[in-house]
């Protein structure tokens, strides 16, 4: 056993000898670290939050048969309900309107839906259970409510429930003698479509022929049927210039004429602007804790040094050379940034799960919060750690170089 | 050994310029044990600062072992003391939440593939006393015991030169004693040893004695002959 001292031992030994001041330090570090990890979760999980929101707003305008604007005045101009899905309705044009309205400038997509019918199901639900077709591969109202996304587009004899429907993820549904399988369920949407079933189109079209599922005076069901369009805007798109276009579009000679359009009368954009301030603000935050954070430590630094100044002085007397002592200055603020950091990312994330798991992160920060995934987290506790290591360094360079330079014989004989 | 030739040490404050040492010339040879004899602010402090790089000299020379240190870089200074000189200084210098044992390792940290080890240090504590105590740290440690485990961890690079700036000067007389002892002990044993003290009852001890008097050295005097120093 030739060992000899090695550096670690007598790092760790400083630390130790002051365990207040080091702590407070430590302290100092999670606190930095704590911040700028939960500021990137919560940025991180509230942007997640706000696209999911936004994905879930639904279709900007709806196209549907002209007898329905009739029937239904309360869907007309000036609603304020987030298009998801069309209400129930016999009144039904010919998928080709989609063709014509391919053609109008100013459209993102276009998502076919149709409504077959209505069913007492009790052992699904106490209430009536509405079924709809849906074009799995256009939706963009639907799927984006999934509690887990689909790992494959709807397939033949599978079925999306919504959430006040009863039966497990992959068990079967028998309607009208023919089984279907729940492949997914949608969140809570306070709607009707928590009441319905979605089928894909072609099924919902053998579905409707093999019950002669009609309503008169309107024929029955037949393939290429569908109840509405709903419509997405592109981004930056203003809805009544789309309006118009569609308007315009459906009124040509060469469209079908039974189509009508109804705009979308409330605004989304105020509403996401503000969810994105949010992490914004959460940003500067964080930035103006790490500015206030480099001086106050580079201050315990330099006092730490100024007190250690026998120490150092003794070291040297012992042979230690400048580089010794600096690498041990850097090492010791190193190991405290390490520590602190580590702890403060530990109990950041300790704290943000218990928020999100009580709900609290939700509504304080008015978005629906999703928390990121385990890479994205390690990856931000891995850009916390790096930022308390870089602040750790940059602040212990001017004492680590003062106490590098001091006069030995001075630094043991002046305190 | 050690050869200074005219060392000076000028310190400048304010206006003023003060002579800490004065010209001072000493010459230790191997195994030797001397003494520099000096009351407070005599300059004693100073000499044996320069004598082991801890202080530029103003003017003169220190040779170790033939190596002209005021030549050399800070660096190669602190090499050259890691190597070849051990430190006892008045207070003990033990790092409190190191053992005794890591105490005495702690040298070896500088001086990388040296002679200092484990071992070495186990059996420095064994010789100065503390073999019982290695594991002990030093709050739980009299000044006589921290003393001891400072001068075995000033052996552990195994230095040419022991150099002690008032080593017993805040002890008793009885652990005064036991310090001492053990400085002749080693001194017999073939250490070379520069002490300054402002204890002229120490005179015995020394193969050699230097006198120090406003920053000028007094080459081999007797005790008698300091005691008159300090009255004027």
């Amino acid at each position: 056993m030739n060992q000899t001292m090695d550096v670690g031992t007598f790092i760790f030994a400083s630390i130790r000898n002051k365990p207040g001041r080091n702590l407070a330090t430590a302290f100092c570090f999670a606190f930095i670290a704590a911040n700028i990890f939960s500021a990137q979760v919560l940025m991180a999980g509230s942007a997640a939050g706000v696209e999911r929101g936004l994905t879930r707003m639904g279709a900007d305008q709806l196209v549907v048969p002209i007898e329905y604007m009739a029937s239904f005045p309360a869907s007309g101009s000036g609603n304020t309900v987030a298009i998801v899905r069309v209400d129930p309705s016999p009144f039904r044009f010919n998928a080709s309107i989609m063709d014509s309205l391919g053609k109008v400038t100013g459209i993102s997509g276009m998502s076919p839906q149709l409504y077959v019918t209505t069913l007492d199901l009790p052992e699904f639900s106490s209430s009536p259970v509405e079924i709809f077709g849906i074009d799995p591969l256009r939706d963009f109202t639907i799927q984006p409510w999934l509690r887990q996304p689909l790992n494959k587009p709807l397939g033949p004899d599978e079925i999306i429930v919504g959430d006040g429907i009863n039966g497990e993820i992959s068990s079967g549904i028998s309607l009208n003698n023919h089984v279907y399988t729940i492949v997914g369920r949608l969140d809570p949407t306070q709607s009707a479509s928590d009441q319905t079933l979605f089928l894909r189109l072609d099924d919902a079209y053998t579905f409707a022929t093999a019950g002669r599922i009609g309503f008169p005076p309107q024929p029955q069901i037949s393939r290429g049927d569908i109840n509405a369009v709903l419509v997405r805007d592109s981004a930056g798109e203003d809805p009544h210039s789309v309006e118009t276009r569609i308007r315009r579009s459906l009124s040509s000679s060469s469209a079908p004429k039974s189509g009508a359009v109804i705009g979308q009368h409330f605004a989304l954009d105020p509403v996401s602007r503000e969810m994105q301030d949010i992490p914004a603000i959460l940003n500067i935050i964080s930035v103006l804790v790490v500015i206030a954070a480099l001086p106050l430590i580079a201050l315990i630094a330099a006092m730490v040094a100024q007190e250690r100044q026998r120490e150092i002085g003794l070291l040297k007397s012992m042979g230690a050379k400048k580089k010794d002592i600096f690498f041990i200055v850097i090492a010791e603020s190193l190991v405290l940034a390490a520590t602190g950091g580590i702890a403060g990312v530990g109990a950041s994330f300790a704290a943000l799960f218990l928020l999100n798991m009580l709900g609290i992160l939700n509504s304080a920060l008015l978005v629906s919060f999703q928390m990121p995934a385990s890479p994205d987290i390690g990856m931000m506790a891995g850009l916390a750690l790096f930022v308390v290591i870089a602040i750790g360094t940059l602040s212990s360079l001017w004492p680590a170089y003062r106490s590098s330079t001091m006069n030995p014989y001075d630094a043991i004989r002046n305190e | 050994m050690i050869k200074a030739s005219g060392l000076t040490k000028a310190f400048r404050t304010h206006s003023t310029e003060v002579l800490a040492v004065d010209c001072a010339h000493v010459e230790v040879k191997p195994g030797e044990f001397v003494l520099i004899l000096g009351r407070s602010g005599s300059g004693k402090s100073t000499f044996l600062g320069m004598l082991a790089g801890l202080i530029r000299p103003t003017t003169g020379s220190v040779r170790i072992e033939g190596i002209e240190i005021s030549n050399l870089s800070e660096d190669n200074i602190a090499e050259l003391r890691a190597k070849k000189i051990g430190f006892v200084f008045q207070f003990s210098g033990l790092i409190p939440t190191l053992t005794a044992l890591e105490n005495v390792m702690l040298p070896t940290l500088f001086y990388k593939n040296g002679p200092g080890s484990r071992i070495s240090a186990v059996e420095l504590l064994r010789k100065v006393g503390m073999s019982e105590r290695e594991d002990a740290y030093p709050r739980t440690l009299s000044s006589g015991e921290m003393k001891r485990v400072a001068i075995a961890r000033a052996l552990i690079n195994k230095p040419a030169l022991l150099i002690a700036d008032e080593p017993t000067g805040d002890l008793d007389v009885d652990t005064e004693y036991e310090i001492m002892e053990l400085f002749s002990l080693l001194n017999k044993e073939g250490m070379t040893i520069i002490m300054v003290t402002h204890n002229p009852d120490l005179v015995k001890y020394a193969t050699r004695t230097y006198g120090m008097h406003k920053g000028k050295i007094q080459q081999n005097i007797g005790t008698v002959s300091f005691r008159k120093d300090q009255r004027e």
